[in-house]
């Protein structure tokens, strides 16, 4: 079973579907160093939203596995406090607007960072809770401003996001308060970049796993360009698509985009070797 | 092996106008960031952006945005030592 469900679904079938995850415990867990002052340097800003250090890549490179995993391991523990993230379907996300509010939709700081991408192109990513109406206080966070949705507006974004090809995410901030609905590719997106590049455990996949059927896929390859965790490979031989199911984040992504309807999302718990991967 | 990206700051003065860096990159490895941390009730002034290299270990060596620096700001070396 998914740890977060098990910690904090409190009989809800999913621990994102648990409304006071939206409200509960807000604003208790308080950083440590004084943000007002603005006078201290952020390290992750000025990396540009990079988790990890040089040390963590240089054990990497001279294959230094106990430190790695040393490394991996605090990275890890001090996110799974404050803020990561879960994969999530677009018919999961879209359940979502009808349980928390309010919902913003805010522009990406993972884009600005590593696109330089202006404002009035980057209004992807969703800002929920009663967190979101003292915006103000932080307008660099919020570059370019705030819009609020009504749920059905959010549906709509969403729905067209799918459509463009992003991932759809759940964070937390302060966990287990989810306060982030992001829509997410790679390589820019930090979380993404960081779990399967550097295989820490930033972002957990989802509830599902995604798995074709040969009968019905005809090779139309559509699906290929959807996959943002390189779990999807086309076999010319076969004249199929191919997923690996151990690599598979559950986004249904390829679902979404196959019109024979030959890849369907199967319950990550269903499959004895997969249930307690995430 | 791992480079060593360094970008002068002094030179790049303009990088959230410029990003000729961050778009050319075929790996995408360097970002946008901030020398000073989140300010409350205003935004971080411009002049506080840095480009750092990211992704560093995503770095092939092919010097692109070494050369489409406008400022000749960004150094890569595979060197071990200082970035040349």
């Amino acid at each position: 079973m998914c740890d977060w469900c098990e910690k904090y679904g409190d009989g809800y079938e999913r621990w994102y579907f648990n409304p006071a995850n939206y409200a509960r415990r807000l604003y208790k867990i308080r950083k440590e160093e004084t943000e007002a002052s603005g006078a201290e340097a952020n390290p992750q800003a000025a990396g540009g939203m990079a988790f990890v250090g040089r040390d963590f890549l240089e054990a990497r490179e001279r294959g230094d596995t106990a430190e790695v995993e040393r490394i991996k391991q605090q990275i890890e523990g001090a996110m799974w406090l404050t803020h990561f993230g879960q994969v999530i379907t677009l018919e999961e996300a879209l359940k979502i607007t009808d349980i928390m509010y309010p919902i913003s939709l805010i522009t990406c700081a993972c884009r600005r960072s590593m696109e330089g991408l202006p404002d009035d192109e980057n209004f992807t990513c969703m800002g929920m809770g009663a967190g979101m109406y003292k915006w103000e206080r932080w307008p660099d966070t919020y570059r370019g401003g705030v819009h609020f949705l009504t749920p059905d507006e959010a549906k709509e974004v969403l729905t067209k996001l799918n459509k463009r090809g992003l991932v759809h995410s759940i964070y937390t901030f302060g966990t287990p308060y989810l306060a982030g609905l992001c829509n997410c590719d790679y390589p820019d997106c930090a979380a993404i970049r960081t779990a399967i590049d550097l295989e820490i455990k930033i972002l957990w996949k989802g509830h599902y796993v995604a798995k074709i059927d040969p009968e019905l896929c005809n090779g139309c390859a559509s699906c290929v360009h959807r996959c943002q965790f390189r779990a999807l490979s086309f076999v010319p031989n076969r004249n199929k698509a191919y997923i690996d199911q151990l690599q598979c984040f559950g986004c249904g992504l390829c679902a979404t985009e196959c019109d024979q309807e030959a890849i369907t999302l199967v319950e990550r718990a269903s499959l004895p070797a997969l249930a307690n991967v995430w | 092996m791992l480079p060593t990206i360094t970008v002068n700051d002094e030179k790049c003065k303009e990088p959230i106008s410029c990003r000729k860096c961050l778009l050319i990159c075929p790996t995408h490895v360097l970002g946008l960031g901030t020398d000073v941390g989140p300010q409350k009730f205003r935004e971080i002034d411009p002049s506080h952006f840095i480009v750092r290299a990211v992704r560093f270990d995503k770095c092939s060596g092919c010097m692109d945005c070494v050369n489409v620096c406008p400022q000749n700001a960004i150094r890569v070396s595979f060197s071990g030592g200082d970035a040349r």
